[in-house]
């Protein structure tokens, strides 16, 4: 981690110091380590944690069932021989929760309030994805073209049409409810999510009279292709693009909100509606860009979030939803940064969970979804702030 | 004496042209009711015509409810469409007290978390835990899966029902203070947040707890996991019940088939019937007590209640409390009524299903509560269910739409109107919040009766005149006032400024803080 | 003895300093006053002595009981009851039904009893709307009893607030700028009425006030609060004449440009 401020320092020394090389750093590099650093915190946390459950449940606890492990296993080794790709599955599913995240953070930073919809334009990225996927194989393009251009047109239709979906949510069913008490447009938010889930549905039922939309990945063999990292641990070329594009995706929303007069002018609209608009900002025009830009990027997390799984159905984006909202509510709701952090970190809890509770026969898998709301709950009873959020009293 | 001869003198005003609606009420019941008893099966139209007449049917006690004629006549009228009409009804198609029955249970369910969204102003996602509360307590001890309790041998005896129903309503009770204690510093959206997570880890819980053993071979089973729990015991009925039902029937001229299985539903839908009617009347005169005002106030305002002396962890507790206690009877009779119970029917979509008979109805409005439920119901249970029977039965006989000239057999299989159940809460949901977020039948304050006459409402330009006025004077006595001023006018022009065309380039350099908020 | 003695009270918000030590007397049956520059901890005061606050030094002690860091409805049930400065009313509740929740304390609030009604609730009920019509009158608000509290003009709803706390029945009062925003007519009729309050109920009152006028014709003694801590004390002349005053309000500069 040290190599990056060392690599700033030196470009910052460096007679070839201009403005384009400033701006490299400032919008390019800063970021990129950001984001490094906070994986690399959120790994090590979690193997630490890891590490330190298996450590203390390989001896026999014979006070508690619940936590017993069959007496061959030594789980201390299975922690050991699992962390790497425990970690690299955390680091997957951690972008993908981060920029999911990302589009509820930014709402609530603006309004202040849940866009519980927002779910939903995530699984309308996957259903999109998924179009495009099948459209190019029936146009006998999907195996012709490179991988990557097909990346690019999926992820590509997936932004345009969820921003735009996201627009027209907010125009249609937030937008009336400005200035309404609270629960109001949260409960609208959780009538657009419903409606969302069947409206694709629907769509898909009328479109292609099915409800199970599997990404035809098999047909690319690049997308399957292993790439050997380590001794003993490999990954899939879908695995990096998942990361690649994601990091590509929050260095873009991080020049975008800091570096841009739009961003600049979102963001004055976080801080104070009213005084942004008596300077000027058009606020109505602002909000809807907000959603514009979080729909569009939970339509490309919906995209990578289909890469990842394959199967893709109208229901899916409850749980990951949940899941990201968690994210953005553990990093601090409002606060870019800590989506990413809150993302990654819930990543690897996931990641975490998912491996170790298989070796419990008293639990299993089916609890593995427990732990996100776990997180809800006690973030939001205990520090509703998050872990970068700032503590706001109520006047009296 | 003044008041008898007041009562005299209505009454001879009451000529044929104020009974006029009452006839009209009463004719639309009875025509209603014999179009209903005239539907033949298996007529091809059977579904459309029946999911028309039989919500116009479940309508009429309301119509009968908004009559102004003397209380005691509408509830004799409301009772011979309940006790008499309906039950007729249901021996003709034992589906219609099927549905009426769920709309009792929702609504019974929708006024006790009417208490919890309505009154007090919390926002509960969670709900239907406690429903699978009650209906998991009865479900376990009396389900013939092989959990825990029925191999110990600990099973409940069908007649404990009674004492069950009360466990059930105490034990949701119980589970309702658990869940409300940690979340009482929470408000509004993070409230609604948290109580989804609690509601979907009893979901979780109840679904996964099939094995909390380490040892594989002898598991220990207290849910049947995601299975559920089959075979459910009834309450056990005295003889003559089925006898009377069955002498009944019979000289009805509408012999039941299964006069066992028909005595049982006409048993739980008095049951519910009665259990709804009862939270109805407890919520209403909750509602119209110190706890009820208590409970506004915390809604209205926290701080200020509880500088009132309002004890606020008191209150929030007990809303929860008895919110959840009415879910939890509802749980045990939905056990007993359905025999099984399975996860499934505890998700957020059914949380969400309540909700929006609350919403529907109008958000601390008990008859709108009931009503919410008849049409929610309704439309899920019946009109789209219909719809689907419609179209199946249309396909079998390879029908085509006339005009458009659409083979209804090319209707997709995937587009199955009775699994679009989200599409309509969601719909229903959005529209009320845009237009009538107060819900259909909306909660009245009281007007309490005075002595004195009722001022007249001020009317708006009064109101904006008073405030708006700020004299000069009073700017240079109090400073606070100065800042007050300068409020209001940013506001003004906050607002202003919004309605101005969108064609200015926002211009951010200026007005933006020195120290941006976000710096990923 | 003293009916409410502050000894040593701070409260620190961050690095902030709001309250600082303020030892702080109230005589039975007397109309007081805290007055001070905007930002002097006169409102953090009171939510100190409302519990609204916990304060992080010191003690209060309300009719010989220690009320320090009790909840708000404890302290309320103890007998002090208070108005805010931002009306905070319950805005869906009619005016009488306002005045009801405030009289909370003072009924036998049990559930099983609302649900079954005995006799004996139904006679709370009607002693207790019976009570709350008498202070509308007190008000002035009696025929304005059934209309919604957010619907009420400005004037109105302050003299609700004060119905509402008189309504807890309270030995002591307090009011935070109860006559802010109004014009000198209802301002005069808000002091006879604060009056009335000491005079007919015999409630010791306490108030945060901006307007001298108030200040100065109707309580017995006025605090002077400054950047925390209590920088005079006495009767209104007295305070008037204090050169510390004078600064605290005209000096340092940029103060003067108010009045």
């Amino acid at each position: 981690m040290t190599a990056v401020p060392n690599l700033a320092s030196a470009l910052s020394r460096s007679r070839l110091l201009n403005g384009a090389a400033e701006w490299f750093l400032q919008y390019f590099l800063k970021p990129i380590g950001q984001i490094l650093l906070f994986a690399v915190i959120a790994g090590s946390s979690i193997s630490l944690l890891a590490l330190a459950v298996g450590f203390v449940l390989q001896t026999d606890w014979h006070g508690i069932d619940i936590l017993r492990v069959p007496a061959r296993i030594n789980l201390f080794e299975q922690v050991v021989r699992q962390l790497p790709n425990m970690l690299l599955d955390g680091i997957t599913i951690g972008f993908v929760y981060a920029v999911i995240a990302l589009g509820y953070t930014m709402v609530y930073g603006v309004l202040k309030f849940i866009n519980f919809a927002h779910s939903e334009i995530f699984m309308m990225g996957a259903v999109v994805g998924y179009e495009v996927m099948i459209r190019l194989r029936d146009g006998q393009l999907l195996s012709e073209l490179p991988p990557l251009v097909v990346i690019i047109l999926m992820i590509g239709a997936a932004m345009l049409v969820c921003g735009a979906a996201a627009v027209v949510v907010e125009r249609v069913a937030y937008k009336p409810l400005r200035g309404a008490p609270r629960l109001v447009p949260l409960i609208s938010a959780i009538g657009v999510s419903f409606f969302l889930t069947d409206f694709v549905r629907a769509f898909q039922a009328l479109n292609r009279n099915i409800f199970n939309m599997p990404y035809p990945t098999d047909l690319v063999p690049f997308f399957g292709a292993r790439i050997n990292i380590a001794e003993g641990l490999s990954t899939t070329n879908t695995t990096l693009i998942i990361i690649i594009s994601a990091i590509i995706m929050l260095v873009g929303l991080n020049y975008f909100v800091n570096a841009t007069k739009i961003g600049k002018a979102i963001r004055a609209v976080s801080q104070d509606q009213a005084t942004a608009s008596l300077m000027g900002i058009n606020v109505n025009l602002m909000i809807t860009i907000t959603f514009m830009v979080g729909g569009a990027l939970g339509g490309a997390a919906g995209v990578l979030y289909g890469l990842k799984t394959t199967n893709v159905t109208p229901y899916i984006g409850f749980i990951p939803g949940l899941k990201a909202f968690t994210a953005a509510v553990l990093g601090g709701i409002g606060n870019i940064t800590g989506a990413v952090l809150g993302g990654l970190l819930l990543g690897m809890l996931e990641a975490f969970f998912s491996a170790l509770l298989p070796y419990f026969p008293a639990l299993g898998l089916g609890y593995s979804d427990i732990f996100a709301f776990a997180v809800l709950i006690l973030v939001l009873l205990f520090r509703p702030t998050g872990l970068l959020g700032k503590k706001v009293d109520e006047k009296v | 004496m003044a008041t008898q001869s007041l009562l005299q003198e209505r009454a001879s005003r009451l000529n044929w042209r104020e009974a006029l609606p009452t006839i009209f009420a009463i004719l639309y019941v009875l025509i209603v009711f014999s179009l209903l008893r005239s539907l033949n099966r298996a007529d091809l139209w059977f579904p459309t015509y029946s999911s028309i007449l039989f919500p116009l049917f479940v309508f009429s006690p309301f119509i009968i409810f908004a009559l102004k004629i003397p209380f005691a006549l509408r509830a004799v009228l409301i009772a011979i469409i309940g006790l008499v009409l309906m039950p007729i009804l249901g021996m003709q198609d034992s589906f219609y007290l099927e549905l009426i029955t769920q709309i009792a249970i929702f609504a019974a369910m929708a006024i006790g978390l009417n208490v919890v969204v309505g009154f007090a102003g919390l926002l509960d996602l969670g709900y239907v835990a406690f429903f699978a509360v009650g209906a998991y307590l009865w479900g376990i001890f009396t389900s013939n899966a092989n959990t825990i309790v029925r191999i110990s041998g600990a099973q409940a005896a069908p007649e404990l029902f009674w004492l069950f129903l009360f466990l059930g309503v105490i034990a949701a009770a119980i589970t309702g203070i658990l869940l409300g204690l940690p979340v009482l510093r929470l408000r509004g959206d993070y409230l609604a947040i948290v109580t989804l997570g609690f509601g979907e880890i009893i979901r979780i819980l109840v679904s996964n707890l099939s094995n909390i053993s380490s040892n594989r071979r002898n598991p220990i089973n207290i849910t049947n996991g995601a299975q559920g729990l089959p075979g459910i015991l009834s309450p056990p009925l005295p003889d003559f019940m089925f006898q009377a039902v069955e002498s009944l029937t019979n000289s009805l001229g509408l012999p039941v088939n299964n006069v066992r299985a028909f005595t049982y539903q006409l048993f739980y839908y008095g049951l519910v019937l009665i259990v709804c009617a009862l939270s109805a009347l407890i919520a209403a005169r909750l509602d119209n007590s110190p706890i009820g005002r208590a409970w506004t106030a915390i809604r209205e305002d926290e701080v200020a209640a509880q500088a009132m002396g309002v004890p606020k962890v008191k209150m929030k507790l007990l809303a929860f409390a008895l919110g959840a206690s009415f879910a939890g009877a509802m749980g045990v009779i939905f056990a007993a009524r359905n025999t099984f119970v399975s996860p499934e029917s505890f998700s957020f979509i059914q949380s969400i299903f309540i909700l929006a008979v609350v919403i529907v109805g109008g958000m601390g409005s008990i008859r709108g509560a009931i009503f919410g439920a008849a049409i929610v119901t309704l439309l899920n249970l019946q009109v789209l269910k219909n719809f689907s029977l419609q179209i199946n039965a249309l396909r079998n006989i390879d029908w085509v739409v006339p005009i458009i000239d659409f083979p209804i057999r090319n209707w997709p299989q995937q587009l199955e109107p009775a699994r679009y159940e989200r599409l309509v809460f969601g719909l229903l949901l959005i529209v009320m919040m845009i237009f009538r977020p107060s819900g259909l039948l909306p909660a009245k304050r009281r007007q309490l009766e005075l002595q004195g006459e009722r001022a007249e409402r001020i009317s708006e330009k009064e109101l904006t005149a008073d405030v708006a006025e700020i004299r000069p004077e009073d700017l240079l006595s109090a400073p606070a006032a100065i800042g007050e001023a300068k409020e209001a006018k940013a506001a003004n022009a906050a607002d202003i400024a919004e309605d101005l065309p969108a064609d200015q380039p926002p211009t951010p350099g200026e007005g933006l803080p020195d120290e941006p908020k976000e710096k990923p | 003895m003293p009916l409410l003695e502050a000894r040593g009270v701070t409260k620190r918000f961050g690095g902030l300093i709001a309250v600082q030590n303020v030892d702080y007397c109230i005589e039975p049956h007397t109309i007081n006053a805290i007055i001070g520059p905007n930002g002097a901890g006169k409102t953090t005061f009171f939510n100190l002595m409302t519990g609204i606050y916990t304060p992080d030094e010191g003690r209060i002690i309300f009719d010989g009981k220690d009320i320090t860091g009790l909840k708000p409805n404890r302290i309320n049930q103890a007998g002090i009851a208070r108005t805010f400065q931002n009306i905070r009313l319950f805005g869906a509740m009619t005016v009488i039904e306002n005045c009801l929740v405030g009289m909370h304390r003072r009924l036998h609030v049990d559930w099983v009893q609302a649900i079954l009604r005995p006799p004996a609730f139904n006679r709370q009920e009607r002693e207790a709307q019976r009570r709350v019509e008498e202070l509308l009158d007190f008000v002035g608000l009696r025929d304005k009893a059934n209309e919604v509290a957010k619907n009420l003009p400005y004037g109105d709803q302050r003299r609700l607030e004060l119905a509402r706390a008189l309504a807890s029945e309270p030995k002591l009062l307090l009011l935070d700028e109860p006559t802010a925003g109004m014009n000198p007519q209802e301002t005069a009729a808000a002091m006879q009425l604060f009056r009335a309050v000491r005079d007919e109920f015999g409630i010791t009152v306490l108030l945060i006030e901006h307007d001298m006028r108030v200040v100065m014709g109707i309580s017995e003694r006025v605090t002077v609060l400054d950047y925390g801590q209590k920088i005079a004390e006495g009767s209104p002349e007295e305070v008037r004449r204090n050169p510390r005053v004078i600064e605290a309000y005209l000096g340092r500069g940029s103060a003067a440009s108010y009045i």
